[in-house]
C-alpha cells in the first residue's frame, strides 16, 4: 500500500506526535508498505529517508504553549505537490484541526483521508470562531482514530462522530533490550535496598511528585539502602531542595534524558512509580516501563487502571495519597514473586501496545477508509495482515 | 452614471451566489455518493461474517449458529438489523478459539465489519446534514437519490480471550 502520513510539528524538536508518527511509519515500512511522511523541519536537519521536509516551521504561541508549525501559500504549494508526486492509496493526517499542514492536506486530498487525534483538546480557539469551515475539515475525513479513551470521547460529545480508539504503540524490544545504567538497580533484600524510579517534570503539580517524595522520605527512614532515580526536564537544586538533606546523596537525578536512555534508566530500577494525580489521557510511560520489564505502582487513574488491566500488571494506590504508597512500595520491595507475577502479567498487556500489532489496527482503518470511497472490500492479505 | 455601480454589484452578487450553489451541489452529491460506497462496503463485510460463522458452524457450533448465519445471509432489507444482531449474539455465546483458523476468520471479519460500520455511520451523518440544510432542500439538491439510510446494529467486536494479542 503508498501511505502517506503528515505531522503538523517540526521534526527538529522531539515531541510525542512526532515520535509516535516515526514509530508508525517505521512499523508500517516493516510489514512491507510503501510510506512517505510530510512534516516541516529545517533544510538541513538530518532527517529519516522516508520524511519529506515541508520547510521551516515558525514557532507559534498556541493552546498554552509555543507549537513550531508551517502554514500560509507556500506550505499549501509543498502539501499539493507531495500528494500529486506520492499518489497515495490512503492519506494519514495527525492532529487535523490545528492550523497546519495537516490541515491543508485535509482540505487537498483527493482519495480517503485518515484522521488521527490525539490530544484531548476540543478544538483550536481559531476554527472554533468558524464552524462552518470545522465541518468542511471534518467532512473530507473519511475514518477517525482516537489514541485514548479521553480523545475519543471528545470526538463523540464535541463533533458528533465515532472514531476507533487504538492506542499508542510502544516499541517493546527497544525497552525489553536496553542494558540498565551501571550500578543499577543495584540490591533489594528483605528491609533493605531497592530502587525506586520517577520520569517526567517533578515541578508540575500533576505529576504527583510530592505523593512520591513523601512516601520516599517515610521508608528511606525505616530501609537502609533505599534508592530514587529520577528524570525529567528541570533544575538539580529544585529537586534536592524537596528532601532532607541526611537523604539527599541517596537521590540520583539524571536531567532531560533521550528516548535511548529513558529505556535505560526504565531497566535500572525496582519499581516504577506514577503518583500522577489527574490530566493523563492514556499513560505512555506505563506501557514502557512494563515494555522494560520493570514493575509499576501507580496511582489509581482511569487510564492508568486501563493500561494496567485493573491492577493484574501493575500495583495502583489510592491517588494522591503517600501512606498508600509507601505501604505498596514496602510489600512489593521485601516480594520478589509478587513483583515477577505483576510482570509476567505486564509483558502480555504490553504485546497489545506492540508497534507491528497497533500497526496492523492502523492498516484496518486505512482499509476501512479506502473501501468507504471504492465500495470493494479489501483482502486480509493485500492490508498485510495474513 | 450612477447606476452602473449596481449593475455590478449585482452581477457580483449573482456570480458569488452562483458559485457557492455549484460548490454546495458538488458537496452533496460528493457526501451523498460516498455514503452510498461505505454502504456497498458495509454490505459486503456483512456477508462475509455471515459466510464465516457459517463456516465455522458447520464444522463446530451446530444448528443454532448455523441458522444465525444463514438468516443474517438471506435477510431481507427490513429484518436485516435484527438478524445481524441476533447473530451477533450467537457469536458471543460460544467459545471462540484463537488457535483455530476458522475462528480467527470469523473474529477478523466481525473487527473489520465493526470499522467499516463506524465509517459507514460517520459518512451517512455528514450526507444527511448536507442534504437537510434549509438551501440544499429549497432548491432539492440530491433528489432523485434516497436519503442515505443508518445501519443500525450492535458493536459486533468479539472479545479474544485475554492471553492472546489481539492482532
Amino acid at each position: 500500500m503508498r501511505i502517506g502520513i503528515v505531522c503538523p510539528y517540526s521534526f527538529d524538536v522531539p515531541g510525542g506526535v512526532q515520535n509516535h508518527v516515526m514509530d508508525l511509519a517505521e512499523a508500517l515500512i516493516t510489514l512491507g508498505h510503501e510510506v512517505s511522511v510530510l512534516a516541516p523541519a529545517d533544510e538541513d536537519s538530518p532527517l529519516p529517508a522516508y520524511v519529506v521536509s515541508a520547510g521551516r516551521a515558525v514557532p507559534l504561541p498556541y493552546n498554552g504553549s509555543v507549537a513550531r508549525i508551517a502554514f500560509g501559500p507556500v506550505s499549501t504549494a509543498r502539501v499539493r505537490r507531495w500528494l500529486t508526486n506520492g499518489d497515495f492509496d490512503v492519506l494519514h493526517v495527525h492532529e487535523p484541526l490545528t492550523l497546519s499542514l495537516s490541515l491543508l492536506a485535509v482540505l487537498s486530498a483527493r482519495g480517503p483521508v485518515v484522521a488521527t487525534f490525539h490530544t484531548a483538546m476540543t478544538r483550536s480557539r481559531v476554527l472554533a470562531a468558524a464552524q462552518g469551515v470545522l465541518q468542511i475539515v471534518l467532512e473530507r475525513i473519511t475514518a477517525r482514530i482516537a489514541v485514548s479513551a479521553l480523545a475519543r470521547k471528545v470526538q463523540v460529545e464535541h463533533m458528533d462522530g465515532g472514531a476507533v480508539e487504538i492506542p499508542n504503540g510502544v516499541a517493546v524490544a527497544k525497552f525489553a533490550d536496553a542494558e540498565p545504567l551501571p550500578d543499577w538497580p543495584g540490591e533489594c533484600g528483605p528491609g533493605t535496598g531497592g530502587t525506586l524510579g520517577f520520569l517526567g517534570r517533578f515541578t508540575e503539580a500533576r505529576k504527583g511528585f510530592p505523593v512520591l517524595r513523601d512516601a520516599f522520605v517515610a521508608l528511606a527512614a525505616t530501609r537502609p539502602g533505599l534508592r530514587l532515580l529520577v528524570a525529567g526536564p528541570g533544575d538539580p537544586d529544585d529537586l534536592y531542595d524537596q528532601f532532607p538533606a541526611a537523604l539527599r546523596e541517596r537521590v540520583t537525578f539524571l536531567g532531560l534524558v533521550t528516548e535511548a536512555d529513558k529505556a535505560r534508566m526504565l531497566r535500572s530500577v525496582h519499581l516504577y512509580v506514577a503518583p500522577n494525580t489527574g490530566g493523563e489521557s492514556f499513560g505512555m510511560i506505563l506501557t514502557e516501563a512494563l515494555a522494560a520489564g520493570t514493575t509499576v505502582v501507580a496511582s489509581d487513574l482511569d487510564a492508568f487502571r486501563r493500561v494496567l488491566d485493573g491492577g493484574r500488571a501493575g500495583r495502583l494506590f489510592p491517588t494522591g495519597d503517600p501512606v498508600g504508597l509507601r505501604d505498596a512500595l514496602s510489600e512489593l520491595l521485601d516480594d520478589p514473586a509478587g513483583r515477577a507475577t505483576l510482570s509476567a502479567c505486564g509483558d502480555q498487556v504490553v504485546a497489545n501496545f506492540d508497534w507491528p500489532v497497533v500497526a496492523r489496527r492502523v492498516l484496518e482503518v486505512y482499509a476501512a477508509a479506502i473501501e468507504a470511497t471504492d465500495g470493494r472490500v479489501i483482502d486480509q492479505e493485500w492490508v498485510g495482515l495474513g | 452614471m450612477p447606476h452602473m455601480w449596481w449593475v455590478v454589484a449585482a452581477s457580483v452578487l449573482v456570480g458569488v451566489l452562483a458559485a457557492y450553489l455549484i460548490w454546495t451541489a458538488g458537496r452533496v452529491e460528493r457526501l451523498q455518493g460516498r455514503a452510498e460506497l461505505a454502504a456497498r462496503a458495509l454490505d459486503a463485510h456483512l456477508l462475509r461474517r455471515a459466510a464465516a460463522a457459517a463456516v465455522l458452524a458447520e464444522r463446530c457450533f451446530g444448528v443454532e449458529l448455523y441458522a444465525a448465519a444463514r438468516i443474517a445471509l438471506d435477510a431481507p432489507p427490513q429484518e436485516r438489523e435484527a438478524a445481524e444482531n441476533d447473530l451477533t449474539r450467537q457469536l458471543r455465546s460460544v467459545r471462540l478459539d484463537p488457535a483455530d483458523p476458522d475462528c480467527t476468520a470469523v473474529i477478523a471479519a466481525s473487527r473489520r465489519l465493526a470499522l467499516s460500520r463506524q465509517v459507514h455511520t460517520d459518512l451517512v451523518r455528514d450526507a444527511r446534514s448536507a442534504r437537510s440544510r434549509p438551501l440544499v432542500r429549497l432548491l432539492r439538491m440530491g433528489r432523485g437519490r434516497e436519503w442515505p439510510r443508518y445501519f443500525d446494529i450492535d458493536d459486533p467486536t468479539l472479545v479474544v480471550p485475554a492471553d492472546v494479542p489481539a492482532g
